[in-house]
C-alpha cells in the first residue's frame, strides 16, 4: 500500500484540492453530539470529532429514498440523483461496518442503490482515540485495512496517509505537492508509540468471547422477558447501528393520478410490525422475541453466516438506548457478570 | 472504497418488477382468487422458468408489494398462476384488478422443492388451506412428469367444503389411478360433501404403498397444521430430512436484503421457503 | 370508485377546526384535491353542501355533546368509509386530558359550579371510535398535510390510508436528532405514533404525543424511566395526557401508581 505523510496544517488545503471529487461531508457538532454534515466552510472540519449519531450507512443507504418512480407503464429506476461525495472523518469501526454492509448488499443479488452510492462515495478514514463507550478492540474492528480510499493516522504534527484505492490515489495526486513520500524511522517509531498508547485508552470492560455458545445456552432464559419488558420498541438501536440493514418498502401515490414512487426506508426488527404477515399472524409479537432476534443476529447468527459478529464495537447502542439495553448490558447479563435487568 | 465494487457493469436491478398481463382471474373460494398472468414481453414469457415451491414478489402500482407462492407448474410454460387471499392492503387491491389489467411481478425467488432429489421417490403431499398454493405446483409438476416418481399421495384438508382451493381439479384427480387423492373437511356445513370429514391427520392411516426410506413428504398449511402432520409422517417412518415444509414470512425484498424473514442466520427468502424438518427442528421460530 | 369521483364529506365535531383548516391550507394541492374527489360537504370551506350518501367522511373533533353524537351517527350511517382526522377525533384530544379521573360530573361542577349551561348535554369527551366504527385514522394535532393528501390519494384508488405502527423515534433518528430523553428532557416520542417526521424534536422541542399512543406503546417502561429522571408522577401523567386523551388513559390505567 502506498503510504505518505501530510502536515496537519495542510489538511484544509488538501481538502480544497480534492473538491472536484465530490461534495465534502465531515462530522460537525450537533447539540452535544456529532453528525456527518455537508461542509460549506472548511474550518468546520474537525479530525478529532467523536462518534456521529448516525454511522456511514446513511450515505450508502439513506434513511429514506425512492427506488422507483412509477406510472401506468410500470416502474422506472431512480438512481439518477446520486451525487459524488467525499466523506472525511470515518472511524475504523464505521469503515468495518461498511465492509459488513458490503457483504450483505454487494454480493449475491446485489443492491444497485447501495452499490451506486458506495461507488460514488469516497471514504477518508481518520484514526481516533476511544472514549468510555468504545469497544472495537473486543470486536477486532479497531483497525481497518480496506474499504476506504484514504486513511489518516495520527503522527504528531502530521498524518500518515494510507492510500487504499485507485480513487484514493487520484485524490493524493490531485494534491501531490502537499504530500511527503519520505517516512523516516522516527516517524515509524512515533506511529508505533501512538498505537501502543491508543491501546491503553480502551476503558470499557467487556468480554465477547464465546458469545455464539452463550446465546445457544441462554436462548430460553427468563432474562429476555425482562429485557422485553424494558424495551421501548423505539427502533433507535437499529437506526444508529452501522450494520443494521433492514428496510421497509412502501408505495406513495400522487393525488388523482396513477403515478408515484416506490420508497425504501430503514426498518428495525425491534418494531411491532416487523414480522407481522398479512392475515394478522405476528411471528414475533413480543418485544422479548424481537430483542432476542436483534442480539442473536448481531452476536451469534451473523458469525454463522459470515464468520464474524456484525457488531463493530462503535458504542452507539450504548449512547443511544434510553433504557440501557445495549451490547454491553446484554452481553454482561447473559455471561452472568452483572445483573442489569431485574 | 472497495475495489471489488468498482466494476462499471450496469447491474440488473433485482428490485425492478416486470409488467405482466392478467390473463384470467376467478374465485377459488369466498376470499381466495386465482390469477393467471403472462409477461408483457413475449421473450420473457417464453423463457420464464422456475421450480415448484418458489415464490414471486407481486406489485400493485401505488399500493405495494408482497410475496406469493407460484401455483402453476413449470411444465406448462408461458404463464404464472397465483392464488391470492384477500387479507391485506396489497391483496385487496390486487383483488380489484380485472383480466387484461397489468401487474408488476419479479422473481422467481427462494429455493423451491429439490426436484432432482425428488426424482424416483414416493411422494406424500399434505396441504391445508392456502397451503395448496405452492403444493399445487408440485403435484401438477409430478403428474406432468409422472414416470419420474413412485407412488404419489395427495392429502388436502380444508375447514369446510366452501374453503377448499382447487376443489374441481382435485376431485378430478380422485378419478386418476396414478395418484392417491384424499380430500377432507373438518366439518361439512353443506351436508353434500362427497369426500371425507375429519382433520387431515385422519387420512394418514390410508397411506399403505410407500417405501418410507424412499419417500419425500411435502407440507404446507396454517402454522398449527405442521406439528400434527409431522407427527403422522414420523409415524410412517419417513426420515426427518425428507419431510419438506414450505414456510411463510413477511418479506419486503425476496433477495436477502430487507431482513424481515430472518430466523437466526436463515433467510426464509433465500435459504427457503422450503426447509426440511431436520433443518428447522431446533429453530422453533421457523414454524410457529 | 376509480372511474367515478368518490363523494367526500369533511366534518367537524368539538375541536378547534385546525384539521379542517389544515386541509384548506393545502394551497398548492387544493385544486388537485377538488379534482380528485367530489367534495360534497365541507362547511368550513364552501356553501352549497349536500348531505347524502358519502363514499368517505373525514371527521375531526371529539364527541363532547349529545349533538356531536347524533351528528356522528348520522355521518356514519350514510358513509361507506369513516376516517377520524386529528387528535380529538382519534384520541379525545386535550379536552379529554382528565379522562383518567373518570368523575366527569364532579369535574364539571368544580369548574362551572352551578352555572346553567348553554349546551346542556355536554358529556365526557370521547374519540369517534368510542361510539362508531372508524375505518381509518389520520392522527396529529393538527393533522399533517402531506399525510392527509397521501391518505386521500389512496382512498381515491380504493385503498385505505397507511397507519403508522412505529414510534416517532424512528423518524427522529432518520433526521439524526440528538435524543432528548437522554438529555433528561421528558420526550414521549417512544410512546407516540410516527408520521409527523419528528417535527418537534427537529426543533429541539420534546414530543408531546399529539399523534396519540403508538401500537404497543411501552408506557410502563417510559414511566419508570421518567421517574428515574426525577420527574414527578403528576408531571409524567400530565404530559402523557396532554394529547393522549382517552387512548392514553386506557394505557395509564393499567399502570400501578400512575393513577392519581
Amino acid at each position: 500500500m502506498r503510504v505518505l505523510k501530510l502536515r496537519k496544517k495542510d489538511l484544509k488545503k488538501m481538502l480544497e484540492k480534492i473538491s472536484s471529487f465530490g461534495e465534502l461531508w465531515a462530522p460537525v457538532k450537533k447539540g452535544d453530539k456529532f453528525a456527518f454534515q455537508k461542509i460549506d466552510n472548511l474550518n468546520d472540519v474537525d479530525p478529532n470529532a467523536g462518534r456521529t449519531i448516525l454511522p456511514l450507512k446513511k450515505f450508502m443507504v439513506p434513511p429514506r429514498f425512492s427506488m422507483f418512480r412509477y406510472d401506468k407503464d410500470g416502474y422506472h429506476e431512480q438512481l439518477g440523483e446520486v451525487t459524488d461525495r467525499v466523506v472525511f472523518g470515518a472511524h475504523a469501526c464505521d469503515i468495518n461496518g461498511l465492509l459488513i454492509l458490503d457483504k450483505v448488499f454487494a454480493e449475491e443479488f446485489s443492491d444497485p442503490y447501495y452499490i451506486e452510492r458506495r461507488k460514488r462515495t469516497a471514504i477518508i478514514g481518520v484514526s481516533c482515540v476511544p472514549d468510555e463507550f468504545c469497544f472495537c478492540k473486543e470486536t477486532n474492528t479497531d483497525t481497518v485495512d480496506e474499504g476506504y480510499d484514504l486513511f489518516f493516522s495520527e503522527l504528531g504534527d502530521d498524518f500518515l496517509v494510507w492510500v487504499g484505492s485507485s480513487k484514493g490515489d487520484d485524490m493524493v495526486r490531485a494534491a501531490e505537492e502537499l504530500f511527503d513520500e519520505n517516512i523516516s524511522v522516527k516517524d515509524i517509531q512515533k506511529f508505533i508509540e501512538w498505537k501502543k498508547w491508543r491501546e491503553t485508552q480502551f476503558k470499557m470492560d467487556i468480554d465477547l468471547t464465546a458469545m455464539p455458545d452463550i446465546f445457544e445456552l441462554k436462548i430460553d432464559d427468563k432474562v429476555w422477558e425482562k429485557i422485553g419488558e424494558k424495551c421501548l420498541a423505539c427502533g433507535s438501536c437499529s437506526m444508529v447501528c452501522p450494520t443494521c440493514n433492514c428496510f421497509n418498502v412502501t408505495d406513495t401515490v400522487a393525488l388523482g393520478k396513477m403515478e408515484g414512487t416506490r420508497d425504501r426506508c430503514w426498518d428495525a426488527c425491534t418494531l411491532h410490525e416487523y414480522s407481522l404477515v398479512a392475515g394478522g399472524h405476528n411471528f414475533r409479537g413480543s418485544r422479548a422475541d424481537r430483542m432476542k432476534l436483534w442480539y442473536t443476529h448481531k452476536l451469534q447468527a451473523f458469525i454463522g453466516e459470515f464468520g464474524k459478529p456484525s457488531c463493530v464495537g462503535c458504542g452507539r447502542c450504548i449512547t443511544t438506548c434510553p433504557v440501557d439495553i445495549n451490547v454491553k448490558t446484554v452481553a454482561k447479563t447473559l455471561r452472568g457478570e452483572e445483573v442489569y435487568f431485574k | 472504497m472497495n475495489e471489488g465494487l468498482c466494476a462499471d457493469i450496469k447491474l440488473a436491478n433485482d428490485f425492478q418488477p416486470d409488467m405482466m398481463r392478467i390473463v384470467r382471474k376467478y374465485n377459488l373460494t369466498d376470499d381466495v382468487r386465482f390469477f393467471q398472468v403472462r409477461p408483457m414481453e413475449e421473450q420473457k414469457a417464453l423463457t420464464l422458468c422456475y421450480n415448484p415451491g418458489q415464490f414471486m414478489m407481486v406489485s400493485r402500482l401505488g399500493v405495494g408489494e408482497a410475496p406469493f407462492s407460484i401455483s402453476s407448474t413449470p411444465s406448462r410454460p408461458g404463464l404464472l398462476e397465483f392464488c391470492i387471499r384477500e387479507v391485506g392492503q396489497v391483496t385487496q387491491s390486487i383483488f380489484r384488478l380485472n383480466e387484461n389489467d397489468s401487474i408488476g411481478v419479479r422473481g422467481p425467488y427462494g429455493n423451491g422443492f429439490p426436484m432432482e432429489r425428488l426424482k424416483g421417490r414416493d411422494l406424500v403431499i399434505t396441504m391445508g388451506g392456502l397451503g395448496a398454493a405452492p403444493l399445487r405446483s408440485l403435484i401438477l409438476y409430478a403428474l406432468d412428469n409422472r414416470d419420474d416418481f413412485g407412488e404419489i399421495y395427495l392429502l388436502h384438508g380444508a375447514k369446510k367444503p366452501g374453503e377448499m382451493l382447487f376443489k374441481t381439479e382435485f376431485f378430478d384427480m380422485i378419478e386418476r389411478k396414478d395418484v392417491n387423492t384424499m380430500l377432507t373437511v373438518d366439518a361439512d356445513d353443506t351436508g353434500k360433501w362427497p369426500a371425507k370429514v375429519g382433520l387431515v391427520t385422519t387420512l394418514f392411516k390410508d397411506i399403505k404403498q410407500i417405501d418410507p426410506a424412499n419417500t419425500f413428504a411435502a407440507i404446507c398449511g396454517p402454522p398449527v397444521m405442521y406439528k400434527f402432520v409431522i407427527q403422522e409422517l414420523l409415524k410412517l417412518k419417513i426420515p426427518k430430512n425428507q419431510i419438506l415444509l414450505s414456510l411463510e414470512r413477511r418479506m419486503k425484498c425476496g433477495i436477502g436484503k430487507c431482513g424481515h424473514c430472518v430466523v437466526k442466520h436463515i433467510y426464509t427468502c433465500m435459504d427457503g421457503p422450503v426447509f426440511s424438518y431436520w433443518d428447522v427442528i431446533n429453530m422453533k421460530e421457523l414454524i410457529y | 370508485m376509480a372511474n367515478q369521483l368518490p363523494r367526500v364529506g369533511i366534518y367537524g365535531l368539538t375541536g378547534c377546526a385546525g384539521d379542517q383548516l389544515t386541509i384548506i391550507n393545502c394551497e398548492d394541492e387544493i385544486l388537485a384535491l377538488f379534482g380528485a374527489a367530489d367534495i360534497r360537504s365541507f362547511v368550513m370551506a364552501k356553501s352549497d353542501n349536500t348531505e347524502d350518501e358519502m363514499d368517505v367522511a373525514f371527521v375531526e373533533g371529539s364527541v363532547s355533546t349529545e349533538e356531536d353524537l347524533s351528528m356522528l351517527k348520522d355521518i356514519r350511517k350514510r358513509s361507506k368509509i369513516l376516517i377520524a382526522i386529528g387528535g380529538c377525533a382519534s384520541c379525545g384530544g386535550p379536552q379529554s386530558g382528565r379522562a383518567l379521573e373518570k368523575n366527569w360530573k364532579d369535574r364539571i361542577k368544580q369548574v362551572y359550579g352551578n352555572t346553567k349551561f348553554e349546551i346542556p348535554d355536554a358529556k365526557e369527551h370521547q374519540p369517534l371510535s368510542a361510539h362508531v366504527k372508524v375505518d381509518g385514522v389520520i392522527p396529529g394535532c393538527p393533522i399533517d398535510k402531506g399525510e392527509f393528501l397521501r391518505a386521500v390519494s389512496r382512498i381515491v384508488n380504493g385503498d385505505m390510508p397507511i397507519a403508522y405502527k412505529y414510534p416517532v423515534c424512528v423518524e427522529c433518528k432518520y433526521n439524526e436528532n440528538e435524543c432528548l430523553l437522554l438529555k433528561g428532557i421528558p420526550c414521549i416520542g417512544p410512546l407516540t405514533a410516527a408520521g409527523c417526521d419528528s417535527v418537534c424534536v427537529n426543533h429541539n422541542i420534546p414530543c408531546v404525543g399529539c399523534r396519540g399512543p403508538v401500537i404497543e406503546a411501552n408506557v410502563a417502561s417510559e414511566y419508570k424511566l421518567l421517574l428515574e429522571k426525577k420527574f414527578s408522577k403528576e408531571d409524567i401523567v400530565n404530559r402523557a395526557m396532554m394529547f393522549g386523551g382517552v387512548k392514553m388513559a386506557e394505557l395509564l390505567e393499567n399502570l400501578k401508581g400512575a393513577k392519581k
